[in-house]
């Protein structure tokens, strides 16, 4: 592949999120190239401060659909250009070998038809596997509207797939990416989920194995008009009933001039918010419907497990030395790692305010909200907890993030890493 | 008085001065390296003594099976205090008599968890950012300098990756190697080395360097996480980062 192309084809694919690589685990032993790990690996970081852990790249940017928001919409005057199978596995094989990355994040443009390309996708993921004997981890976008047959076709060959949802609505989906359907969508998400059970019920193992390291999806926020509520609402149902293993914002970035497009890009505020909540429904055993009632955005001012804290004043303070390890996750500054080394210290004797000081808890918010052997060392007054809270909160990225919801300044993306 | 037990920094060194100080008063270990003594101190040289060491390595294996790894770790790293460190928390476990991890608030852990915690993390760090060199005779060639001693324990992993190629990775700083041949790996004490390039190096340098300009959203530049994550001082060997040493270079020093 030359230098062009490559470029071309980064540059088209490097707005989709996600990069992780982890999820599978696989032995690289016997002949062939690559392993899994599952915890995922880092190889670079890009100056937007995101990881590079995958080949980010699309099969061709020659697109037939026409989607608002798009740079490589069929109506936009962009360089086009594909690339072949043996280009992307050549390259993916070489850049792997000197252990520049991970493994492949492969996507295309909708060229010729939507079966006709998942083909080609199919194609590429199935030389890869089996005559370069790549072991390597390969994460692949779905086609929506492509045939059923290769989609189960290529589950079998590839870690993860993707069908990004693209818009929290059907609405937005619509009136911004005119021939694609909520159906489309979620028709081929349904189906890797009923792979992945049949999978597991039938005790399938190893090569045969469809999407080890499961499905992910992706949608913009603040190019359409849905709260906040309504986007978790519908990240818990994918989580939970779908058992996606990510669910990806981005912030919109006006690439693209469009009557139907906002002008000014999302804050990034927002996406960080969004992400918070969303660790918070995975890892600390929130409800979407806790966070927030129906209509209402995520705070700025508080981080969205202080604000629910503030709002239930009742529960607090609770003493470390005796609270269950799920009241501990609901304390605002205390988060997974402090609440192990919690409950593992006190089993071997009480803990004080200035052992957890030691043992490197941030007592700046969890302050206010625990008792430490009885003594409480917070702020009485609520509304002053309130205040301390607001200021407290990691003052420097507020002002820096707040820079980027003004206009055109450049900003800090945690998309990637979070 | 305090006496202070030198070693040689190796790990047989290290636990026969744990035989020699356990139980005395105001003793401390250090390696040789790292001593910095106060007027008055007393400076024991170590002997290493290969039946002492293991005597202290059963005691601590007895106890938990897990800590003599753990103590491998600390002594990897580039921390001053790190002999120390790794004795403390042997004098912990013998006086419990039982695993000690869990102890979350005593000194001795937190000062523990905190040196495993910087060794393992460069360790993790350094999956992702070795690069190797693809030479002329097949052999891939990674230089690199981390902060700790970990080039041994990378190699179970780029083994399980790479298990039919044959690669070095080499410690600039330490001016140590590991190589792997394709079965089995060895490692030593090593010179600078002068290697040259295979045909296509150049080529999939200049390439993973465009990927990597062309990867990046400009309108959303944040140099601040990035150095977060990939430190200044680990650049020197990331061709995406050293500004473009390799067009017309086919030999390159490590």
């Amino acid at each position: 592949m030359d230098e062009r192309t490559l470029k071309i084809l980064t540059e088209a694919a490097k707005y989709d999120v996600s990069c992780s690589s982890s999820g599978t685990s696989r032995s690289g032993a016997g002949t062939g190239i690559g392993n899994c790990a599952p915890y995922g690996i880092c190889h670079s970081f890009t100056p937007d401060g995101r990881c590079v852990s995958l080949l980010k790249i699309l099969l061709s940017n020659d697109c037939v659909y026409d989607c608002e928001y798009c740079p490589n919409k069929h109506s936009a005057d962009v360089e086009r250009t594909t690339a072949t199978p043996k280009e992307i596995c050549d390259l993916t094989v070489a850049f792997y070998k000197r252990n520049y990355i991970e493994g492949l994040f492969l996507s295309s443009a909708v060229f010729t038809s939507p079966t006709k390309t998942s083909e080609l996708l199919l194609e590429t993921v199935r030389m890869l596997r089996e005559d370069y004997g790549f072991k390597g981890y390969i994460h692949l976008k779905g086609i929506p509207h492509a045939d059923d047959e290769i989609t189960e076709k290529c589950a079998r060959y590839v870690d993860r797939m993707s069908f990004n949802i693209e818009l929290p609505s059907e609405k937005s989906l619509k009136l911004l990416c005119p021939q694609k359907t909520t159906e489309s969508i979620t028709r081929p998400m349904k189906l890797l989920r009923g792979a992945q059970i049949y999978d597991k019920e039938n005790k399938v193992r190893g090569k045969l194995r469809s999407i080890p390291a499961g499905q992910t999806t992706q949608m913009i926020v603040g190019a359409s008009d849905e709260p906040d509520s309504q986007i978790l609402a519908l990240t818990e149902a994918l989580y939970r009933k779908m058992d996606l293993k990510r669910v990806y914002y981005s912030s919109y970035i006006p690439v693209v001039q469009s009557p139907y497009l906002p002008e000014k890009g999302a804050s990034l505020l927002r996406e960080h918010r969004l992400y918070q909540a969303d660790w918070l429904i995975r890892f600390y055993g929130f409800d979407a419907s806790e966070l927030l009632n129906p209509g209402e955005n995520l705070s700025e001012e508080y981080d969205p497990k202080c604000a629910w804290a503030l709002e239930h004043m009742e529960l607090f303070p609770v003493e470390v030395n005796r609270a269950s390890v799920e009241m501990l996750l609901r304390v605002p500054g205390i988060g997974q790692k402090s609440a192990y080394k919690i409950c593992a210290a006190r089993r071997y004797g009480k803990l004080s305010f200035d052992d957890l000081k030691k043992m490197r808890v941030t007592m700046k918010r969890a302050r206010h909200f625990i008792t430490c052997d009885g003594k409480f060392y917070g702020e009485k007054n609520f509304s002053d907890v309130k205040k301390l809270l607001s200021a407290g909160e990691e003052n420097t990225d507020i002002e820096q993030l707040s820079l980027f919801s003004d206009g055109d300044a450049a900003l800090s993306a945690l998309t990637g890493e979070l | 008085m305090r006496r202070v037990f030198i070693t040689d920094a190796s790990s047989v060194s290290f636990y026969t001065a744990v035989f020699l100080a356990y139980g005395k008063k105001e003793a401390y270990i250090s390696s040789e390296k790292d001593t910095q003594l106060t007027i008055g101190d007393e400076q024991l040289f170590v002997e290493a003594d290969r039946e002492k060491a293991e005597r202290v390595a059963k005691k601590i294996t007895s106890i938990d099976r897990f800590a003599e790894s753990e103590i491998d770790r600390v002594l990897r790293s580039n921390k001053k205090e790190k002999c120390e460190t790794a004795f403390r928390y042997i004098k912990l476990l013998v006086r419990e008599e039982r695993p000690v991890r869990g102890m979350q608030s005593r000194p001795e852990i937190i000062a523990l968890e905190e040196c495993l915690h910087s060794v393992s993390r460069e360790i993790d760090k350094f999956k992702g950012f070795i690069r190797f060199i693809e030479t002329n005779d097949g052999v891939f060639y990674a230089p690199y300098s981390p902060d700790a001693d970990i080039t041994d324990l990378l190699m179970p992993h780029f083994i399980g990756r790479f298990s039919s190629q044959k690669f070095i990775i080499h410690d600039v700083g330490r001016g140590y190697a590991a190589a792997y041949d394709g079965k089995s790996w060895t490692s030593g004490d090593i010179g600078p080395v002068e290697i040259e390039l295979s045909d296509d190096e150049g080529l999939f340098e200049r390439l993973w360097t465009k990927y990597y300009d062309s990867v990046n959203i400009e309108e959303r530049e944040n140099i601040k996480q990035m150095k977060g994550f990939m430190p200044v001082r680990y650049w020197k060997f990331l061709p995406e980062k050293n500004g473009g040493d390799f067009p017309g270079h086919d030999t390159r020093r490590g």
